[in-house]
């Protein structure tokens, strides 16, 4: 075992604004007279930079309030048996080793974030919130005749510990074992554009990288694809995708966004056709529409910017098998890696197994490559959806980084896989 | 209380309790940054951080706590509580002890600019400002998507148990722009440009003119036909494709856990022999420049390649005592609430002889990328992903810029595959230094 760690980090950051320009400024100490200087820090940075400022921010009204919010726990982590986490990291860490003669190495790792979340402003909103996230992973690395490879799996929830009793840790660690076990001697998957069914586990990924990102009000006034599309078709007409700000269990979830407004339900895309942005009472004002709660800092060292929650593609009615039916020649993409994507759609994000399809059946996995494509045209041609709908926790990165949701079910498209020469 | 007034009030409060060895780790840092978006200011943010970490040591068992309050409660709370965590914890049977102190070098130059340290929040919105108005200047085509300028001032302060009592305070000025161009409706694929110093030298107008016209080069795209062959990586590539497994492999603690591809490959041949890399942690103006680590042990000079043969890994304390060696100094914390890893300081690739256009002429067929969106798996090398601001070569020339195109392979494979090192090095977020490079053998895959 090599760490246990436990700390807090506190502290406070004051937003001001002065005639529409803003400043900000943050302290880790709570004294008074430490909060007063990042007080007048932000005000005098908000006055400073206003004449090299070529937008004002005006904000859409949002009714003050005042309320808490508690994340639902059964088993409160601040009551925690440290030493049963411990044997829970140990016993993992034990199976994973034991898997097979291949696996050489592992790390499994989990964490309990605690929020305490405090919000004041001027117009009189004051709200408590304390969100707990739980969050796990394990990596498993196998080594066959010289060839090293390593399998990532994850869990990660808005809960208490019981998140444990739903997908333990173990089972995580069975699954990264058993990957990284089955592909340290296969080859990579091939390069070219491919049909392929996405797995539920990576969809989340799509929703996310490939078309939340174009929906954030800020890129779409910076002329994102989505910019100018309201109201019109992007998506093949059997998706429907939602950024939820109280997914219950979302990793994204709270019930109010960084600017003290109230998350909700955003439809970004019904049945194909573009319903609506997600919002910041800055961008809500410029839209001319409501503010959708989307305005999220990563922490007390941020201001808040428009940010995804919970964003997921709907349910549909297949079965992996029923998905693969009628595929000459494909792949079925398994286990999600970092991704990223441009403003114009075109996004790229990693997937750890490919397992092949000819004629419709389910043949050898191979591993997994970097994919990419435009993220419409991508969804213009997701023509079935699968049943096996879940949420994923993710991490994402837009300047600062923050916890986001990202769900769906394994659905077919087409895609470019860029891996090895054919 | 100063910085280490904290360090060492928490070593007494540690012995006072009982522990078998301990260690405090404190920083002060303030960073001035201005975000743009969509070429607007987005923010402006002060930000000072402050904390200390906590490592102790009782029967073998470690415990790290960290905290933001330097009241001297919550230091004394925090050592209770790192000691109540190394007595819940399973004794670790590889730990031997925490470092001892030894001499400590004098300061590389330039690691401190008082300057830099002095630059308020509306300096660093100037610097932004002279760069984003460079954008437009170069080329009315080009738009900043976004971008970051910071100023950063840190200290930080080390003491453990075994004698070690040391501080040192830095700067770093960053400063990044994407850009992209427009024209006829059509929208150019997003241009990375950047500089990093530790002091005033540094140009907001270079980034703005060189990410501008990076942006403006890559309008009207063709597609290619996939094919295997040599592409020219920019540094920033370069880093990303090549450096970063090779940082990961040369990092003992990956090497001890088996995890590494260079595990039992000391004195082995795993690169070209024009390919020479050291880690120096003592460069002058060294972006990763320091006197001593996150540990308080000495920086130092470690050969990592020599003529393409593997000569060394990094070390920090843990690592190195499970071999009964010396740290090579190369603890990294990434903050005060993270236990130390272990990391490269200055990872300086030697410079070769060709400029950029020189190695390009040498290429009869193949691509040259300036931004890679893709995946590393550092464990085994294998890289794919998107080559951004990629271009066609042909017979030593750049024909177009290329749309839809990736590339992959195996990093380790391709440092037996450098054709030739150029000669323009620059530092890059990676805390190392590279020049251009071209590698042979590529899967480039179009649609």
């Amino acid at each position: 075992m090599d760490e246990l760690n436990d700390g807090v980090v506190e502290g406070v950051c004051c937003r001001a604004m002065v005639k529409g320009s803003w400043g900000f400024s943050s302290t880790t100490s709570l004294e008074e007279k430490d909060i007063a200087t990042a007080l007048k820090d932000a005000t005098s940075l908000a006055r400073t930079s206003k004449p090299k400022k070529k937008r004002l921010a005006e904000l859409a009204e949002v009714k003050p309030k005042e309320d808490n919010y508690t994340t639902k726990i059964r088993r409160d982590p601040r009551k925690a048996d440290k030493e049963e986490l411990i044997r829970l990291v140990k016993d993992t860490d034990a199976d994973v080793r034991g898997f097979s003669k291949r696996i050489v190495s592992d790390s499994v790792v989990f964490t309990v974030i605690d929020d305490d979340l405090t919000f004041a402003s001027s117009e009189g909103t004051r709200i408590t919130q304390r969100i707990v996230r739980c969050i796990g992973g394990v990596t498993a690395i196998a080594k066959e005749k010289g060839n090293l490879t390593s399998a990532y799996e994850y869990l990660g929830e808005q809960s208490g510990l019981e998140v444990l009793e739903k997908t333990p840790l173990t089972h995580i660690g069975q699954v990264a074992a058993e990957r990284a076990d089955k592909l340290v001697s296969a080859p990579l998957a091939p390069g070219g554009m491919f049909p392929v069914i996405l797995e539920n586990k990576i969809v989340g990924l799509l929703a996310h990288e490939a078309v939340g990102h174009c929906a954030e009000a800020d890129l779409v006034h910076g002329g994102s694809f989505l910019s100018g599309k309201l109201s019109r078709k992007v998506a093949s007409d059997i998706v429907t995708l939602v950024d939820d700000g109280r997914y219950v269990g979302g990793l994204g979830t709270m019930k109010y966004d960084d600017e003290g407004v109230p998350t909700e339900r955003t439809v970004i895309i019904e049945k194909g056709v573009v319903k609506g942005f997600l919002h910041s009472r800055e961008t809500a004002h410029e839209f001319k529409v409501h503010a959708t709660g989307n305005a999220r800092a990563w922490n007390f060292e941020f201001d808040p910017i428009i940010r995804m929650r919970n964003t997921y593609i709907e349910i549909g009615g297949y079965s992996i098998e029923e998905l693969a039916e009628g595929m000459k020649e494909g792949f079925f993409l398994k286990g999600g890696l970092g991704g990223q994507a441009d403003f114009t759609g075109e996004f790229m994000f990693g997937t750890q197994e490919a397992v092949k399809i000819k004629n419709g059946r389910l043949g050898e996995s191979l591993r997994g490559v970097t994919i990419s494509g435009n993220a419409f045209e991508v969804l213009k041609n997701v023509d079935a959806i699968g049943k096996d709908f879940i949420m994923r926790a993710g991490m994402c990165g837009k300047e600062q980084i923050n916890y986001v949701g990202m769900g769906g079910s394994s659905l077919r498209t087409k895609l470019l896989l860029g891996g090895g020469s054919k | 209380m100063s910085l280490q007034t904290s360090t060492q009030f928490a070593m007494k409060a540690c012995e006072k309790l009982g522990a078998d060895e301990a260690e405090a780790y404190a920083q002060k840092t303030r960073i001035t940054e201005v975000v743009l978006e969509r070429g607007e200011i987005q923010s402006e943010r002060i930000k000072v951080q402050q904390g200390i970490g906590v490592r102790v040591v009782k029967k073998k068992g470690l415990g790290f706590a960290f905290s933001s309050d330097l009241t001297k409660r919550s230091i004394e709370t925090t050592c209770h509580n790192a000691l109540t965590l190394a007595r819940t914890s399973i004794p670790n049977p590889d730990w031997v002890s925490l470092p001892t102190a030894q001499k400590l070098p004098r300061a590389p130059t330039g690691i401190f600019d008082k300057d830099v340290a002095a630059l308020s929040g509306n300096d660093v919105l100037s610097i932004a400002i002279r760069a984003s108005g460079a954008v437009k200047k170069q080329d009315k085509r080009a738009e900043i998507d976004d971008g970051k300028f910071s100023a950063v001032v840190s200290e930080i302060a080390v003491s453990n148990s075994h004698g070690i009592n040391a501080t040192q305070a830095g700067t770093l000025l960053t400063g990044f722009l994407v850009c992209l161009a427009k024209e006829r409706g059509e929208v150019s694929s997003m241009a990375f440009e950047y500089d990093i110093s530790r002091s005033m030298k540094f140009s907001p107008e270079n980034i703005g003119r060189s990410g501008a016209e990076k942006a403006v080069a890559s309008l009207r795209p063709k597609a290619t036909k996939s094919f295997v062959g040599k592409v020219v990586l920019d540094p920033d590539t370069a880093a990303d494709i090549l450096l970063s497994p090779m940082i990961f492999s040369v990092n003992a603690d990956n090497v001890q856990r088996r995890r590494s591809a260079w595990m039992g490959k000391l004195g082995e041949k795993v690169a070209v022999q024009q390919f020479n890399v050291i880690d120096n942690g003592l460069l002058p103006n060294g972006i990763g420049s320091s006197i001593f680590d996150a540990e308080g042990v000495p920086r130092q000079k470690t050969s990592i390649l020599t003529k393409g043969v593997l000569k060394g890994f990094l070390h920090n304390s843990f690592t190195a005592n499970k071999e009964k060696r010396r740290s090579t100094g190369n603890a990294s914390r990434e903050n005060y609430n993270t236990l130390p890893t272990v990391f490269a300081s200055n990872l300086v690739v030697e410079p070769g002889k060709k400029k950029l256009d020189e190695i390009i002429s040498m290429v009869d067929k193949g691509i040259i990328v300036r931004r890679f969106s893709g995946n590393v798996r550092p464990e085994s090398g294998e890289f794919s992903g998107i080559a951004k601001q990629a271009s066609y070569i042909e017979r030593g020339e750049i024909k177009h810029p290329l749309k839809e195109t990736m590339i992959s392979g195996n990093a380790f494979n391709a440092l037996m595959n450098i054709i030739t090192i150029g000669r323009e090095t620059r530092p890059t977020f990676m805390n190392s230094y590279v020049p251009p490079i071209l590698i042979d053998k590529v899967n480039i895959v179009a649609k």
